[in-house]
Order: C-alpha cells, then structure tokens, then sequence
C-alpha cells in the first residue's frame, strides 16, 4: 500500500502544490496544449494571430503536445496548473465543466460559436444552454473502411463477415466500447443520453436498452462476437490481418498504407436479426477546444479571442489542408478540397444515421467495456431472450444510477 | 492470547508512560528556579539565562518558525478541518472566476498543522528537559556544557541525528505525509462528483468501508472478493510455481553429466536481457485475437476459430500464470544454481551410502535446505507478486471486465491494478483509498504470520 498511496498522493500534492504559483508566476504567457500532429501548426498560427493584434503585444504563447484524451485527464487531475487553452474530445466536456476547468461563453462568444459551426458542434459544446467550448472539428464520427478486393458488399455485415472468413482476414470493430456499441443499440432504435445541468451535473438519464430493440442490438453484437473473422479492436495500426475496420477519419493515412490501391471507404454497413435488416448508427463526434477560468480580465479577454482565432474558418481549413482535420466551421465545410475527400464523405454519409455525441458520465464508458467483455468472453452465448432482457436491465438501470 | 495480551500491556505502559510524563512535567515546574519556570512560556529562554546560547537560541528559532507556521498559514486550513470547506468557487457575471474552499488544500495542510502542533509540544517538552538538566547540574557545583561543546556535539555525539535529519524529512514528507492524507482520504467522500478545487468534499466516516463489504445490490462486495480471491490465487501460483520450476531447472542442469551448462544457463538468462516491459508488451500482443498464435493455428488448421486468450477469463488468468513463469524462472535458476552449489556434498554422499534413492535426497536434504536459506526470499516475493502490477497491467490491463464486476474490475485486476484504473480512469478517490488501505492489511497480516513461521526464524541455527 505504502508505495502505490504514496506515488498516489505525490503526484496529486505535487500539482496542488504547484497550483498556487502557476496562475501568477506566467500571467502574461498563453499556453495552448493540442494533440502533437497540429502543435507546430498551432504555435505558428497563434503566433501569427498575436504579431497581427497589437492589442495583445503583451501577451505569448506556448504550446505543448497533450493529446486530446490526456489534455481532459490532466486538466482534471490539477486544474489550475493546466495549460490556458486546451484541445480535447467533446466526451469529455461534462467532466471539465463539473470540475470547473471551463469558462463559460457568454455574448459575442457564444454568437460567434452557434452562428459559424454546424448545430451538431453547437451541441456538442453545449451544456444545458450554456456554452463552454469552441468547435475545432467536425469528423470525431466512425464509419467502414474495407479493402475492396475481399469485401464484396460493403452496405451488409453478413456479407462482409462471409467475404472475410472466406479470405481467412479479419473484420474489426471495438464492440467492448461505449462509443462503437452505440452503433448496434442506436440502429435498432434505442437510445441512451443524459440531460445535464450548467454545472456539469447528471440530472436524468433517458434509457431504453431493456427493450426488444435492445435485445435485438445485443442479439446482433453477439452474433458478430461469434464470427471467426471477429476482431475487437478499432486501431488501424494495430490490427494485424484486416479486410475491414470501424474506424475514423484520423486512421486514414494508416489505413491507405495497408489496403494500397484497395483503399475504400463506406458508411457502417447494416445488420440482420430475425431476417429484418437494420442500419447501424453510432455517435458523431467533435474536437473543441476550451478556455480554462482566469482570475485576470485582460488574459481571458486574450485567451478568448486566441481560442476564437484558431477555432474560425480560415484555420480550421488551413488545418484540414495541413493535417486532414475535418472542418465544424459551414464556410470551411463548404470548400472544395474538404467536399471531395473519400473518408470525410464516407463520414458525412454516416453522419445522417448518426446521433450527435451529448454528454456521458464517464462510468458509462466502464459499464460499456463491462458489457461488450461479457459479449466477447461468451457469457451469453445462446442465452435466452429473457437472459439478455435481464443483462439489459441491469445495465440500463446502471446508466440511470448515474444520473443523481 | 498472547499477542493480544502484550498489545494491552503496551497500550497500559504507553498511559503509565505519559502519566509519568506529566508528573515529571509538574514536578520541574515545582522544583524549578525561575530560568526554569519563565521557559514555560518562552522557550529557550532558561538556557540563553544560563549562558547556554546554542540550546536556547535553535529551540528558540524552532519553536517561532513552528508558531509562525501555525498561526500565520496553518490555522486558516485547520479552523476548516472538521467540515473541509463550506464556500464553493463560482463565476462572477464578467466570466472570470472567485475562487472558494479547496477541500484537498484544507485537508492536506490540515492534517501538516496538527503535525507541527504535536512537533511543537515535543520541542517544549526538549526545551524543559534541558533546563531541568542544568539546573540539576547547577545544584550538584558542576558546570554545564559550553556552547562550543553543544556545537561540536551535532558532529561528534549527536553526529547520528545530524545525518538523519534530512532522511527522514524526505520520508514525511514524500511517504509519511501523503499515507496519512490517503487514509484519510477513505473516510471522505472525494470522487468524480466531489473534486478539488471546484467541488467540495467531506468527510462520510466508515461509509466506503460499509460499501466496500456489502455484497449484491450497488455494493462493491462480490467485486471485492472475486479481485481479492485472484490477487491471493494469483500471488500463491505466481511465487511458488516459478520457485519450484525454477528450482528444477537449476538441479537438471547442475546434474553431472549433462553438458553445455553454460549454454543452457546463458539461453535462460537471455529473457532478462530483454526488459520485462518490452517482452510482456509483445506477448501480450502475439496472444491477441488476430495475434501470432492464433494466425498460426488457424494457418495449420488446427483450430478454425480464435482462442480467445484474453477475453475469456478463464484463459486470461491460466495464460498470465504461464507468461510470468516465463519472466521468473531465469531469476530463480540463477539464485536456486548458488544456493545448491553450496550445500555440502558429503550430507549426499552419506545418503546415497544409506542407499537413498534421488527423490528422497530432494526432500529430506535439497528441499529443507532451500525453504530454510530462501524463506524470507519466497515471502517477499510473494507479498512482492500481491501487488505485481507490471506483469497484468502490460499483458491485459485486469481484462476482461463483466457486467458482474462493479467499479471497472476486470477478472485479472490485481487489487493494486483495480486501485490504479479506479484512480486513473474514473476518479474515484475515495473507493481507492479504501481499497489501498485494503492492500495493506492484506500485505500486512500475511508478512506478519507467515514471518514468524519461517524455519530461518524459528530455528535461526538450523543449518549452521
């Protein structure tokens, strides 16, 4: 116990200690964490913005490589000590908002962010009726990427399940996580949010997993568990013998390295339980990009206009064109170059059956690992009707448990 | 009986100690000359009267820096220690923010100012005894240590203090410190919904106990046991698997006539070459679903469908067992190899003259020999495998996890890899506080008991 509760408790004193100092010691620098393929790209916008602003001659920038996922964790583990602005997936956002990592948007901010980004990133940075983030993408969704020399029929899952096993190659999706099994339950119906309240706090839960829809969802995740050409991963570069994987736009150039000139891409293709075929669905996503609460006017004032400058058309498509990112901002959506991208369209096309990401407390994200384990280690396998019905009671009345 | 007899008798000679403590107190104030009484409420003051500059002036210095602490940072954290903060943070309508209580700052220094009030009492009850010293030497016509001596003590007599000091001020404030926070931590309700700076957080008393124990419903119990019944499983298979392997590996190649011991030695020593982290990652990985193994076996045909190494648990857990004989076997045949080369050769000689067949050389000699020399060896390295985080958290990360298991387990979970993943992944402070202090008694009653089992211990001259 003694090491664990101590590497424990440093790490958290350490920061807490170190909070006191980090909101004065760097008041005039902006530090900017974002995921490490954009953090040249963002250095050099910033700076552009700044050397362009004389208003903010005061202030500099900084910006350091932390991945979205990590930038959430860290935030959270010290918030004070954490960088000015920061980039992370819109999952995360009831999180931030609870521990207070956020400053809420008022006025010409909320404007500039509801008026300019599609009503999906709008949503997505929104809590209650407040905002607190600026959209930085629109193309956190999943959707098929197959090599089309082994799947013949991208729109069925039995079909591509049979081309598969028939090549002796693998079909991957990660059904053991929130985010993917969504696909099955919101395709058959079901659905699975949260309201919330301007503190970040999980008022209700509407759940109808417990439901002949959601028997049939699990029926289907089951019966794609058992196939021989089953492979529960969504990692393009980890995945070993792959004709086709769920994933998103940021494994394309992996995938395009692996399929070559078989590269193709799809919507999610549609599954069949008791001969009635059912188009999958699954959550469309967002990357935002959040100011963190400032005790100085000038700084906020700064930190906004900076957050607004990297998040606005002209860099959201100079980033799409540097680094592939796809655009939440309508006019950038609406450029050429992003139109005719084959993943950004696949994306698009799933998008209209998709359910625009809202907020999920994060013991959801465990009790859907829960879930899909219990599928893939074969718990219910050939389980009755009511054997499901019952799982699915157990999980919805879980999911609803966790708004208090 | 016995053990609990003599833990009331300390707990007797521990009151029967302050008891005397005080009187001794009260009599130094009776007997004392008024250098002595006026060090009651200055202290040092005695000592610099009496010419003792270098006593009087660094309990002097110590005690203000202690008083300044107190009343100049501490009290405003400990005032709130009982209710850990009432004053949320909150934004102003110009969007910037006022901050409020940190329950974790209240907390933390909280429980350091207590600290430094008990530390205090102890550097005025120095400061007593040393004025009650000199003044009995004074009453005796002696002359009391110059100031000179008092300096070169720190480096002649007391010189074992001096170098201690900043030792054990590392281990308060990096070990004993944050042990205290974190067992406090478990009887407060600090998780996701309650987090530090933005939310406060409070004390619950032994309700994260009551939940840890309480089985069905939304209790952790049944997860708990489940976790703490493979930790316990896992530790036993782990530890005496690979010292018994190990052991056998070591006499086959100690065997006379066989050939190439360097070899064989040197291809078993090559699995440590590789770090321990680089070789489970990729075996870890070869055993995935579309991993080596199971591309092989599907090549050849002899299974049509993937072993599901990992994700069934069953499988998960023989398969971890089996990877980490792998990792332990090398190092016990390089210490079992020492070790049976130092047995005596004639204790066999004389066997085999009684016309013992091997077996029974292995038991009645080997086996007894190695259990006495390595038996405090095997308990480490048995309470070192409860907490052996590496070896599951690189293989499979406590995979996989069930509807059956609250709180994110996973059937492989270690408690310690359980605690990580609660901390890491869901925030859940309290939950993992409990389950650390867990750990500890766990570690703690097993060290104890089987420690004084050991033949080494009770028999310290058995093989002599």
């Amino acid at each position: 116990m003694k090491k664990t509760l101590s590497i424990l408790a440093a790490g958290v004193m350490a920061a807490s200690l170190m909070a006191g100092a980090a909101v004065t010691a760097y008041a005039d620098d902006i530090t900017i964490w974002v995921a490490e393929e954009v953090t040249d790209f963002t250095k050099e916008k910033a700076n552009e913005f700044l050397s362009s602003n004389p208003d903010f001659s005061g202030f500099s920038v900084s910006v350091e490589p932390v991945g979205e996922g990590d930038a959430a964790k860290n935030v959270l583990t010290d918030v004070e000590g954490s960088a000015d602005l920061y980039g992370f997936a819109q999952d995360q956002l009831a999180r931030l908002v609870s521990a207070q990592a956020l400053t809420p948007l008022m006025g010409d901010n909320a404007a500039f962010v509801s008026e300019n980004n599609d009503a999906g990133a709008v949503s997505a940075a929104s809590m209650g009726d407040m905002i607190f983030a600026y959209p930085l993408t629109s193309d956190n969704g999943y959707f098929l990427y197959y090599d089309s020399s082994v799947v013949t029929d991208p729109t069925s899952l039995d079909q591509i399940l049979a081309d598969c096993e028939a090549a002796g190659k693998g079909f991957y999706m990660e059904i053991n996580s929130g985010w993917y099994q969504t696909a099955f339950f919101f395709g058959a119906g079901c659905s699975l949010s949260y309201e919330t309240d301007e503190m970040g706090n999980f008022t209700s839960c509407n759940v109808d997993y417990a439901s002949e829809n959601g028997v049939k969802a699990l029926k289907a995740i089951i019966a794609l568990a058992e196939s021989p050409a089953f492979h529960n991963g969504s990692s393009a570069s980890n995945a070993a013998n792959c004709a086709a994987i769920v994933s998103g736009t940021w494994d394309s150039s992996v995938v395009k390295d692996m399929f070559g000139d078989n590269y193709a891409c799809a919507k999610l293709p549609s599954f069949t339980v008791d001969g009635e075929a059912i188009q999958m669905s699954g959550f469309g996503g967002f990357k935002l990009m959040g100011v963190k609460p400032q005790v100085d006017a000038d700084k906020l004032a700064a930190c906004q206009a900076l957050a607004q400058y990297l998040s606005g058309e002209e860099v959201q498509l100079a980033r799409y064109n540097a680094k592939g990112w796809g655009p939440s901002n309508l006019n950038a959506q609406a450029d050429d170059a992003v139109k005719s991208d084959v993943a950004l369209s696949a994306l698009a096309e799933q998008l209209a059956y998709a359910i625009p990401q809202g907020q999920y407390p994060n013991d959801y994200w465990s009790l859907a690992t829960s879930l899909g384990d219990s599928v893939i280690s074969g718990d219910y396998k050939d389980a009755s009707d009511e054997t499901l019905m019952s799982a699915l009671q157990s999980f919805q009345d879980s999911c609803i448990s966790y708004a208090k | 009986m016995e053990e609990k007899k003599s833990i009331g008798s300390r707990i007797g000679a521990f009151f029967r100690w302050i008891g005397r403590d005080l009187a001794d107190i009260g009599i130094t104030f009776a007997r004392g000359d008024w250098k002595t009484r006026i060090s009651f409420l200055v202290v040092g003051l005695g000592q610099i009267l009496r010419g003792q500059y270098v006593r009087g002036i660094s309990v002097l210095c110590l005690a203000a820096a202690m008083l300044f602490y107190i009343f100049g940072f501490g009290l405003s954290y400990l005032k709130d220690i009982l209710t850990l903060g009432t004053q949320g943070r909150g934004f102003n309508p110009d969007g910037t923010i006022s901050l409020g209580d940190n329950s974790f700052l209240i907390l933390l220094y909280g429980i350091l100012t207590i600290i430094v009030i008990l530390a205090l009492v102890l550097v005025w009850r120095i400061n007593l005894r040393q004025n009650r010293e000199a003044q009995e030497l004074l009453a005796q016509g002696k002359a009391l240590p110059s100031n000179r001596k008092d300096l070169y003590s720190v480096l002649d007599r007391n010189f074992d203090k001096t170098l201690l000091a900043l030792p054990v001020l590392g281990i308060f404030v990096f070990t004993v410190l944050p042990i205290i926070f974190m067992i406090c931590v478990a009887f407060t309700n600090y998780d996701y919904n309650h987090q530090a700076p933005a939310k406060l957080f409070t004390w619950v008393g032994l309700e994260n106990f009551r939940n840890i124990f309480s089985i069905g419903g939304e209790g952790y119990g049944g997860t708990f046991f489940t976790v703490l019944a493979w930790t316990l499983i896992w530790a036993f298979f782990a530890t005496f698997l690979n010292y018994f392997l190990g052991m056998a590996v070591a006499i086959m190649i100690n065997k006379k006539g066989i050939r190439f011991k360097k070899l064989w030695r040197t291809i078993l020593v090559m699995t440590i070459a590789v770090p321990q982290f680089v070789s489970l990652l990729y075996i870890g990985k070869m055993f995935a679903s579309d991993g080596l193994v199971n591309a092989y076996l599907l090549k050849w045909g002899l299974i049509q469908k993937a072993i599901p190494f990992w994700t069934n648990p069953t499988y998960a857990r023989i398969l971890i067992i089996v990877i980490n004989l792998w990792i332990g076997i090398p190092y016990m045949m390089l210490i079992a190899t020492g070790l049976l080369m130092n047995i005596p050769e004639d204790l066999y000689e004389s066997a085999r003259i009684d016309g013992a067949n091997s077996f029974q050389m292995f038991f009645k000699i080997t086996l007894p020999y190695m259990l006495f020399v390595t038996g405090p060896f095997l308990l480490t390295q048995f309470i070192g495998n409860l907490n052996n985080f590496n070896v599951i958290f690189l293989l499979n990360q406590g995979r996989p996890q069930s509807m059956n298991l609250k709180g994110g387990a996973g059937y492989t979970d270690l408690l310690v890899t359980w605690l990580y993943k609660m901390t890491i992944n869901d925030t859940d402070y309290k939950m993992a506080a409990v389950i650390g202090i867990m750990v500890f008694i766990v570690t703690a009653v097993i060290s104890l008991v089987v420690y004084n089992f050991l033949p080494s211990v009770k028999d310290e001259e058995g093989f002599q």
